[in-house]
């Protein structure tokens, strides 16, 4: 069975929570994407749509301390909190966990923008959340590289299967949005033609 | 529940009840989700490589540092890993860990020499 003692479990939950953490932040990202050009999910009104964005943003963001703090506590590898939250100090795997912490300060900035997003503009909120939008790649290398969990086996699939759904996500909104642009670049020549036509009567 | 679908469209009632609804669904699919979340993690800390042996460590006490390093470490621990599977005389699960020990090259092969 599982080698999962009580010297283990530790390092275990932080592998763990960090898989789920990486599938979570995935689905905030598809959801985020779609919501912002009148994407529906089936069965759900559009402002449940929104709600299960905030709802798994902070499942995610549970995960994502669950792993940090596990990873601390850890005794096996010595990472420092201070080496979670400030990039490249760590003495073990400097690169791909400054990677992690990268993505963790700005989710944190995300959060913390969300959270005092009645004081602030919408458009430095709207500003501030884009970086959602750099966190999840920079997660997504920092959890392949730091580890070798997600370089094989069936976490591989499922780690090319978040990829692939965001980066197809990514692709239907660009498509949508290009659309939409034709379609409003068209309006001026329509009304112009209607314009003429109206003039000639 | 069936009384939301049997009110007729466009009555003032309907909004509210559509709300309500949506309000419950999304409650239903962030309780599954974290359900499902934390079921998920249990099965991946079940499933994660090297579970088999850090089984064969932990009854050996310390070694499971060895192992542990080995799996995932690739600079200062592998001095310990070798230290640490030097002082246990069972070298049939100091060798089965190279199988799990891609990350660190240097640290694996004092392993394997301080087993044999």
């Amino acid at each position: 069975m599982s080698g999962i003692t009580s010297s283990t479990a530790l390092w275990y939950a932080s592998r763990a929570t960090g898989v789920v953490s990486l599938v979570l932040l995935s689905a905030v990202m598809i959801i985020g994407i779609l919501v912002n050009r009148q994407g529906r999910l089936p069965g759900l009104p559009r402002f449940a749509v929104l709600g299960l964005h905030r709802n798994l943003s902070l499942l995610a963001v549970a995960f994502v301390a669950i792993h940090v703090i596990t990873a601390v506590a850890d005794s096996y590898v010595s990472i420092s909190l201070a080496a979670a939250v400030i990039p490249f100090v760590s003495s073990y795997e400097p690169l791909w966990l400054g990677l992690g912490a990268v993505s963790l300060d700005l989710m944190i900035a995300v959060i913390v923008t969300s959270l005092l997003r009645r004081h602030l503009g919408r458009r430095a909120w709207r500003a501030v959340h884009w970086l959602a939008y750099v966190s999840w790649p920079v997660a997504v290398v920092h959890g392949i590289f730091s580890s070798k969990d997600l370089q094989s086996g069936p976490l591989l699939y499922l780690a090319a299967a978040c990829i692939a759904a965001v980066v197809g996500a990514l692709a239907w909104r660009v498509t949508r949005a290009r659309a939409a642009t034709e379609r409003a670049g068209g309006v001026p020549a329509l009304m112009a033609s209607r314009l003429a036509r109206a003039g000639d009567r | 529940m069936s009384k939301h679908t049997s009110t007729p469209p466009g009555s003032g009632a309907t909004g509210i009840e559509a709300r309500e609804r949506g309000r419950k669904r999304l409650r239903a699919a962030t309780v599954s989700a974290a359900a499902a979340s934390l079921v998920a993690a249990g099965a991946v800390a079940i499933s994660l490589p090297g579970a088999s042996s850090a089984a064969t460590h932990s009854s050996s006490g310390s070694t499971a540092t060895g192992t542990h390093h080995g799996t995932s470490d690739t600079n200062g621990s592998g001095s310990s890993s070798s230290s640490s599977s030097s002082s246990s005389s069972s070298s049939s699960s100091g060798l089965s860990t190279p199988t799990s020990t891609p990350a660190s090259s240097s640290g694996g092969g004092q392993v394997t020499s301080g087993g044999s």
